[in-house]
């Protein structure tokens, strides 16, 4: 337990205890914004969004944002909300880690196991699918829904999963005693279905449900062991709790593996499109240094449009992917927030987007779906987890060329509904879950889509296709530059 | 006059806190009316803001530095009115805060600066918000309003916590109680007994004015507010 990575945590929690006071305000609305705009001015990257171009084509810009986002991982550090005081890093620390860094990371255990790697944008590596998101479910289709959602060992590879609605018909009120006993119910849940679903040493990426550290607490001791992961999320970019800490602790305590993401906000305290790319990259560097993250879940938001399927949000995640691959060997988890629900066209073409984008991108995973920008409980079928897995995978080994003039086709398809998306259907309304098939309203639209797609060029043919196999094979294609 | 005036709207869109309460001061020196001050001055500046972060080119930095100018303002020109006039000018008193349990704040913080460019005096409690305190700083400032929101269904519990809280202490006539956030529907907000929903910020802005001008918390209304729909 005392090891080198434990001792690494403690140095930086020190630090959040030693490093300059800085007033919360300020960070916000002072420090933040003036060095972001100050970089983004430096290297030159100030209004370079480009919304004819939603998939990054400019390699060397993809390099400048990333000089521009170490510099600013080394200028600012990451903000501690409980002390007040800025954790900050050496370049020597930076580089450290990235030297360090491992070359892959094996989830799951046995026949179960996976192995995640390093992407370079275009790379062949066929990236992981984790599912799903934390979308609300009720507790009586909690494990019907699991069992479905890991149903296909081609499209799904790791266990993340939907959050309970009720602990034995109990609100679950966070940071009390019912979100405790959820933790421990939802990581049994996930047990019993993937031995159902026939894959028992799938790896769990965390407790879903568990919005503060008791969550875990609850949980984690049901999924201990070092092929499963704990996962702590910052409030906002270049911030974090001594909550992020409690649980990567707790994470070791159990040998899990550790996932910490933080996201970046279009319109938010990093203000345009380029300062959310910017702080993601940032992000991305901190976050594998200071919480010592196996990898990281970091993405790009765009707050007026609840999701990040518009052209603003898939570029910024493009040049922000695109940026820490080509430079770093970190793998990171990316993650669409589409906004329309299950068993609508518009959920397909977003996440056909997003999902075509991080992977071409250079994203080693992803964690999907967000059906219904997950507000309504149990609009979630294994259908979108499906889709997106489908996608995801397919889209290995495609150029950026390609994915962008894709994406510029589906776009138009979807997004001047993006601010009042099509809600769909619940689970019981386009989904059997004791025959784990969909109905044939789900069935009908997805087989229509899914043709349309490929019509327009979307290689999906590809995961159940006869060269799938070939490109597993690994290819460490990436190296750490500086 | 319309030079000190244009200069207060100037400042609160620039979210510069000491000169805009310097230039008040000048303006009423000046003997323009405190209301003037307010209205064609300072609410100049507000609707600059709000119209410049509505289209992508102001941000939250700028919009919680021009919610401080502009709350800055209201306090001078409030003080330099009877009070009877004071009441009627001012939006309303809110306490908003993010319910227990959730650390996520960047909505309710647009939400709040808004509210504050807007006119309203914003007291916000932060995040993870425990149920008593909405209702000792509700009494302490003696609010109108009492907002809550959250993105997590595992806060949702304590929204309608708060509100049972409020009733079963005999404060329900008191305050509005309106709610926000990513899972929290209006059939939710309804159904829990709330006086209000909104989709976005600025629908926010427009349910609290829609609340004070046509209902009274006692009146069990329901307002509803979605741009989008």
């Amino acid at each position: 337990m005392n090891n080198y990575k434990v001792q690494l945590i403690l140095h930086y929690l020190d630090k959040a205890f030693e490093g300059p006071v800085i007033p919360m305000k300020e960070w916000d609305t002072k420090i933040i914004p003036k060095t972001v705009k100050g970089i983004l001015k430096k290297y030159n990257l100030a209004n370079t969004v480009d919304m004819e171009n939603p998939i990054n084509q400019d390699p060397e810009l993809a390099d400048r944002f990333f000089q521009a986002g170490w510099e600013l991982a080394l200028e600012l550090g990451l903000y501690c909300e409980d002390t007040e005081r800025v954790i900050r890093i050496t370049e020597d620390e930076l580089l450290e880690c990235t030297r360090n860094y491992p070359d892959h990371l094996i989830l799951g255990d046995g026949q179960d196991e996976v192995v995640m790697y390093p992407r370079k944008p275009e790379s062949p590596i066929v990236p992981l699918v984790a599912a799903s998101l934390g979308i609300v479910c009720s507790e009586k289709n909690y494990l019907p829904l699991v069992q479905g959602i890991v149903k296909y060992n081609k499209l799904v590879d790791v266990l993340h999963g939907p959050t309970l609605a009720t602990v034995f018909g109990h609100s679950i009120r966070s940071g009390t005693p019912y979100e405790t006993l959820m933790g421990n119910y939802e990581s049994e849940l996930k047990k019993e279905a993937l031995w159902r679903a026939g894959r028992p040493g799938m790896a769990c990426t965390g407790v879903n449900g568990a919005v503060t550290e008791y969550g875990h607490l609850g949980g984690a001791p049901a999924v201990a062991g070092h092929g499963n992961v704990t996962q702590s999320l910052l409030p906002v970019e270049l911030k974090c709790t001594f909550s992020n800490f409690h649980r990567i602790i707790q994470g070791l305590n159990y040998g899990h593996k550790l996932r910490v993401g933080g996201f970046s906000y279009i319109g938010g305290y990093a203000g345009p499109p380029e300062g959310a790319a910017l702080c993601n990259i940032a992000n991305d560097l901190l976050i594998s240094v200071i919480m010592q993250a196996d990898y990281v879940s970091s993405y790009v938001y765009d707050i007026q449009l609840f999701g990040n399927c518009g052209r603003k949000a898939v570029w910024a995640n493009s040049i922000a992917t695109q940026a820490v691959s080509r430079n770093t060997g970190f793998m990171r988890n990316k993650i669409v927030n589409e906004t329309g629900g299950p068993c609508t066209e518009m959920f397909m073409y977003e996440a056909a987007v997003g999902c075509m984008n991080h992977c071409v991108s250079g994203g080693s995973k992803t964690t999907q779906p967000r059906s219904a920008g997950g507000r309504f409980t149990d609009y979630i079928t294994p259908m979108e987890a499906w889709w997106c897995g489908d996608v995801f995978k397919s889209c290995a080994g495609m150029t950026l060329k390609d994915a962008n003039d894709i994406a510029k086709k589906i776009l138009p398809k979807y997004e001047k509904k993006l601010g009042s998306p099509d809600k769909g259907l619940s689970v019981n309304e386009c989904f059997d879950l004791d025959n784990q098939v969909p109905l044939e309203n789900y069935r009908e639209l997805y087989t229509r889509v899914r043709n349309e797609l490929i019509d327009i060029g979307l290689p999906l043919n590809m995961v159940y296709g006869s060269w799938y196999m070939d490109r597993m094979a690994v290819r460490k294609d990436y190296s750490i530059v500086r | 006059m319309a030079d000190i005036l244009k200069k207060i709207g100037n400042l609160v869109a620039e979210g510069d806190e000491d000169e805009v309460v310097k230039a008040v001061h000048e303006a009423l020196n000046q003997g323009i009316a405190p209301l003037t001050v307010l209205t064609d001055g300072a609410g100049k500046g507000m609707d600059f803001i709000s119209e410049q972060y509505n289209a992508g080119e102001a941000f939250l930095p700028e919009l919680v530095l021009a919610g401080d100018a502009m709350t800055a303002v209201m306090k001078i020109v409030f003080e330099s009115m009877d009070a009877k006039t004071a009441a009627e000018t001012k939006e309303g008193t809110i306490v908003i805060g993010q319910a227990k349990g959730y650390v996520h704040d960047i909505g309710k913080n647009i939400c709040s600066a808004l509210l504050a460019v807007n006119g309203f005096e914003v007291h916000d409690l932060g995040t993870d918000v425990p149920v008593k305190k909405f209702i000792e700083e509700a009494e302490a400032v003696n609010a109108d309003f009492v907002m809550m929101s959250t993105l997590l269904t595992t806060s949702l519990p304590y929204l309608s916590d708060t509100l049972q809280y409020i009733k079963d202490t005999g404060h329900r006539d008191k305050w509005y109680f309106c709610v926000g956030g990513g899972p929290v529907t209006p059939e939710f907000a309804e159904k829990i007994g709330t006086n209000g929903w909104s989709r976005t910020a600025f629908d926010c802005v427009e349910m609290c004015k829609k609340l004070v001008k046509e209902h009274k918390p006692s009146d069990g209304a329901f307002v509803c507010v979605d741009s989008e729909a």
